[in-house]
């Protein structure tokens, strides 16, 4: 008995979960369909003809690996320089007293509001007029102004949640501040900081209009829109190659993910979303 | 919205920014110092990059390198991204040396706020007199000169037809009217397959679409004289078919652009398509079943009183006038017309940008090419039809030039009026009238 | 909860005594590390935040010329007209809707999920990770496979539907209302449900055993234990989740531009396509700061209510 409602439960989440893992699994079976294949109906559930062609397409004739490139390049240098700065700024906004602290915490959240839209414009002039507009770095500064508020939020409750106890006893046995930051609260934090890493990654990672609007160069386009452009244009829509690019673009996040996944979880129990 | 050529109006708008220009310390960064020791590199900004293009612009690119020593980089823009990008650039004036492939109108309404290099002299140096006759007349702008030239014309709204569902629904010649259209459509219209993908989404590929079907109804949207005339009949009429043929189309084309309607056709979805000649490439590519039935003519109209009216977006080149590198350019410019590398241009796409020079049209080796002679005389109709085409920029040859054009197309005005009448059956009184009053608004600014 | 606070104020308590032992002149100098630590981030701030924002604030009292930034001062006028014509304000309906809607599923469904995963069930972690995965996609691509799930000719939603019956003739899920609404509603509760799962897997994690024995030796069924244990042990984190997810989803750009771009009609403009409309397709940048300084000025309420919402918990 205990068997057959342990068996029901299973069949029943199981079923919820492969619904809605479902757009994930067409996506790959789509990716791998030759193209005249697509246009059957109705639709076959597994390719008849198994093909590889669209991946090879991507890697050998088109930008595909540029795109890719960037994009390493572009959401590893968002997250160290994030990460970095809001690690620091966490630090004082937790630890250390002094005029305007509450004014800055009230604006980090304020800053959480700002809609994307609004900032493009007057962002572009300003990357312009310090000689770096159409670069990666441009990216990296634009996503910063999502990603660097989110991270000190959560950065700043991994702190909190860590005893000063710890701190105050390595002040006593003669540290100095930086020293205990380095040595106490750094290795304390560091779940927390791979967790924040984690989640300022995957917004760089998946960022649509700022590198729609500030980037137009082939040399600095991140996947996102260099697929789009290459593969939903006015003179075709390529289904099954934009299923293989879908599928390589969510490669590093599943590689990411399937090792870091109890960083995720939790990162988020430690307090990232206690408030 | 705002003329920019009155100077001293110019000057006081410009101070209006200034201070926001100023008002950060980083302004004073010294960046043409760093610009002017850098080697010249052309930065070249097109819309069109199909893979075939992309490899005929770098061996223009490089046929010019060899000549002059000039660098260029092409990029990609978009057809949706062209405007926000463009807008940025312009803005920051960190501008692309040289654009490509935008609509006529698109450059008549940036000319017209001053950030354009007029196109004359380069013009002179491909040679005026090679043009096809009024050629350039679609980029004469208000002040006498030319903002760019034609890269190419584009035939954007032939029907395409099959021959062999026409013949097994037993159609014997090609719709001329919209009644032998709409016959025509619902006799191939079976189970599986629809009879037209025409556009229905909210999207500027449906409000250009249905400007042509306003003028194959004997209407315009503004008179020569630019007042707006949207509110007329051919647009009631228009409307009215343009509504009967929604029972034609495939359910998703509420939301058909350029690339669903091209492949709903191409991968034989639908019996009739409504596309440039990039059909020919694309069917001879992906669905070869089909290329030997393939065909098409100039879209029907209300009744053959009606001159046909061919939607021509004129594929443009024009200089940014904050280019750093004008006169460079200007070469480049030009240079984009040489024979080999122009051809090859052309030939990544047969039939889809169509040359605007006669010494290239008449080259034999621009006439041998697969496609070309395949359908020479499916080509032959294009080139006859786009060289007569216009667009909401330049509705009739008696039409001014309208600078209006590009922001009423962004606005999805005309698309609205169609998703109104069509999908939420609005009166078309009322949501003309409303349509009417929306470009109103956008001409005054 | 109370432990921890407890033990928050013995160390403030401390910390007070440790700085005045050793005088003022080290509480100063923490002072300014402090204030050297939080630096960068000011830095940062300043130039990528608060600058642009104050340049938007700017702009809104201009008609302004995208491409050339050029336009006369012409005051509140952007404002005035605004909140007078319809655009505003059905635009802001509509951003309402698509938050209220798909906000409400993603908690639901989200809630729902995780108590489900953190049963013992056959491969969890595999289950888990399937589950988490909408999240981690690119907006671009769950756009992409939805799209083509959607496709009217190819779609293989249309054939599930048709040949379970339940329609007869292809569904058009994206250009026609109400079907464009749900559809991007749906896509947006299945992209990111995700992240209420793992916020809300990762408290049920620390309900202590003890709490549900308790209720259990008390008869209490699976569902008062629910209501009873579980809904008040994770009251805390839906608070912030749905604050932070309403946030988002208020201001969500990408996903409805890339799958709708706000069709059919306005039906599913929100106020960040509108904005996006106004700054590039209608080159009108004045009216699109005014429209997104009100954006912000909305959210801002938002904010106010997390505010409270978190000091009224620090008191108590």
């Amino acid at each position: 008995m205990a068997f057959v409602k342990k068996l029901a439960f299973n069949l029943f989440a199981w079923g919820i979960v492969l619904a809605v893992a479902f757009p994930l699994f067409w996506m790959l079976v789509t990716s791998v369909k030759p193209a005249f294949e697509l246009f059957r109906r109705p639709p076959t559930m597994l390719p008849e003809t198994w093909t590889f062609e669209h991946y090879l397409h991507l890697i050998e004739r088109t930008n595909f690996l540029t795109y890719f490139r960037n994009s390493v390049i572009l959401s590893t240098t968002t997250t160290f320089v994030v990460v970095a700065i809001g690690t620091l700024g966490a630090y004082s906004l937790v630890r250390f007293r002094f005029r305007g602290r509450e004014s800055l915490a009230f604006m980090v959240l304020f800053t959480y509001l700002l809609p994307s839209v609004v900032l493009i414009i007057p962002l572009y002039l300003l990357l312009v007029q310090i000689g770096l507009a159409n670069n990666i770095f441009s990216l990296v500064i634009a996503y910063t102004t999502f990603a660097l508020p989110y991270a000190l939020w959560l950065l700043r409750s991994f702190m909190a949640g860590i005893p000063e106890d710890l701190e105050s006893a390595a002040l006593v046995d003669g540290a100095s501040r930086m020293g205990a930051f380095v040595d106490v609260i750094l290795p304390q934090l560091l779940p927390g900081i791979i967790s924040t890493a984690l989640f300022t990654f995957i917004l760089s990672w998946n960022e649509y209009l700022y590198a729609l609007v500030l980037v137009n160069s082939d040399d600095a386009r991140p996947l996102t829109t260099g697929v789009m452009n290459m593969l939903v244009s006015s003179f075709n829509i390529e289904w099954s190659l934009l299923m293989a690019a879908s599928v390589m673009m969510s490669v590093p996040l599943i590689i990411i993910f399937a090792f870091l996944q109890s960083y995720l979880t939790r990162g988020f129990g430690a307090g990232g979303v206690k408030g | 919205m705002i003329n920019g050529k009155t100077s001293a109006k110019g000057i006081s708008r410009r101070t209006a920014l200034k201070g926001l220009a100023a008002s950060t310390a980083l302004a004073a960064t010294p960046f043409s110092i760093a610009r002017a020791q850098s080697d010249v590199t052309l930065r070249w900004w097109s819309p069109q990059a199909a893979p075939a293009q992309v490899e005929a612009y770098q061996l223009q690119i490089a046929n010019f390198k060899a000549a002059t020593g000039i660098d260029v980089q092409f990029e990609t823009t978009s057809d949706e991204g062209y405007a926000p990008q463009l807008a940025a650039a312009f803005s920051s004036g960190e501008v692309p040396d040289i654009v490509t492939h935008l609509p006529s109108f698109a450059v008549q309404s940036y000319y017209a706020n001053g950030l354009i290099e007029p196109f004359n002299d380069v013009i002179d140096a491909i040679g005026a007199d090679d043009y096809f006759p009024g050629a350039n007349d679609v980029f004469r702008a208000a002040d006498g000169n030319y903002c760019g030239t034609g890269i190419g014309n584009s035939a954007a709204n032939m029907l395409w037809l099959r021959r062999d569902l026409m013949a097994a629904a037993g159609i014997d010649k090609a719709p001329e009217t919209w009644d032998e259209l709409r016959a025509a459509v619902s006799a191939m219209q079976t189970g599986g397959l629809f009879g037209a993908p025409l556009p229905y989404g909210r999207n500027s590929m449906t409000s250009l679409i249905f400007i042509g079907f306003i003028h194959q109804a004997g209407g315009q949207v503004f008179t020569p004289d630019l007042d707006v005339a949207i509110d007329n009949e051919g647009t009631r009429n228009a409307l009215e078919f343009y509504r009967e043929m929604r029972e034609f189309c495939p359910p998703g084309a509420t939301n058909y652009s350029w690339g669903e309607s091209l492949t709903a056709f191409v991968s034989g979805a639908t019996a009739t398509g409504i596309y440039t000649g990039r059909v020919l490439a694309n069917v001879n590519n992906q669905n070869p079943g089909i290329a030997e039935h393939v065909t098409c003519v100039r879209y029907p109209r209300i009744s053959t009183d009606v001159a046909p009216w061919t939607f021509n977006d004129f594929p443009s080149v024009f200089i940014p006038a904050q280019s750093k590198n004008i006169e460079a350019a200007k070469q480049f410019g030009a240079f984009l017309f040489d024979p080999e590398g122009y051809i090859k241009q052309l030939h990544a796409a047969p039939g889809h940008v169509l040359p605007v020079l006669q010494s290239i049209n008449n080259n034999p080796m621009y006439q041998d090419n697969d496609i070309i002679q395949r359908y020479s005389a499916e080509v032959e109709l294009m080139a006859e039809s786009a060289a007569g085409g216009f667009n909401l920029g330049y509705e009739s040859a008696a039409h001014k030039s309208n600078e209006k054009a590009g922001e009423i197309i962004g606005s999805n005005v005309i698309s609205e009026l169609v998703q109104k009448v069509v999908i939420n059956g609005d009166n078309a009184d009322t949501a003309l009238s409303d349509a009417s009053m929306a470009i109103e608004a956008i001409v005054k600014g | 909860m109370t432990a921890s606070r407890n033990a928050q104020e013995a160390v403030s308590h401390r910390r007070h005594l440790m700085a005045r032992n050793t005088g003022t002149l080290l509480e100063r100098r923490y002072a300014m590390l402090g204030v050297m630590l939080i630096a960068p981030t000011v830095v940062v701030f300043c130039a990528v935040i608060v600058y642009p924002l104050l340049s938007a604030i700017y702009l809104s009292f201009f008609s302004i010329f995208t491409p050339t930034l050029q336009g006369d001062f012409v005051g509140l006028n952007n404002y005035a007209e605004l909140l007078s014509t319809g655009t505003f304000w059905s635009s802001l309906g509509t951003t309402l809707i698509w938050t209220v809607g798909t906000l409400s599923l993603q908690i639901l469904f989200g809630v729902g999920m995780a108590l489900v995963l953190h049963q013992n069930m056959w491969f969890r972690s595999l289950a888990r990770s399937l589950i988490l995965f909408p999240y981690f996609i690119s907006t671009v691509v769950a756009v992409l496979v939805w799209k083509w799930l959607f496709n009217d000719l190819y779609g293989i939603m249309n054939h599930f539907l048709i040949s379970l019956g339940i329609i007869s003739f292809p569904m058009d899920y994206l250009g026609t209302m109400p079907n464009a609404m749900i559809s991007v509603i749906l896509v947006g509760a299945w992209k990111y449900f995700p992240f209420v799962v793992i916020a809300v897997l990762a408290r049920l994690q620390t309900i202590p055993d003890q709490l549900y024995e308790a209720a259990k030796i008390d008869g209490a069924g699976p569902i008062a234990r629910f209501f009873d244990v579980t809904l008040p042990q994770l009251r805390d984190v839906l608070v912030v989740i749905i604050l932070l997810r309403a946030i988002w989803d208020f201001k969500e750009f990408d996903l409805i531009f890339l799958l709708t771009g706000g069709g059919p009609l306005n039906d599913t403009q929100t106020l960040p396509l509108l904005v996006y409309q106004e700054a590039f397709a209608l080159n009108d940048m004045g009216n699109a700061s005014a429209y997104a300084v009100m954006m912000m000025l909305i959210m801002l309420v938002f904010m106010l209510v997390y505010i409270r919402r978190t000091r009224s918990e620090e008191e108590t």
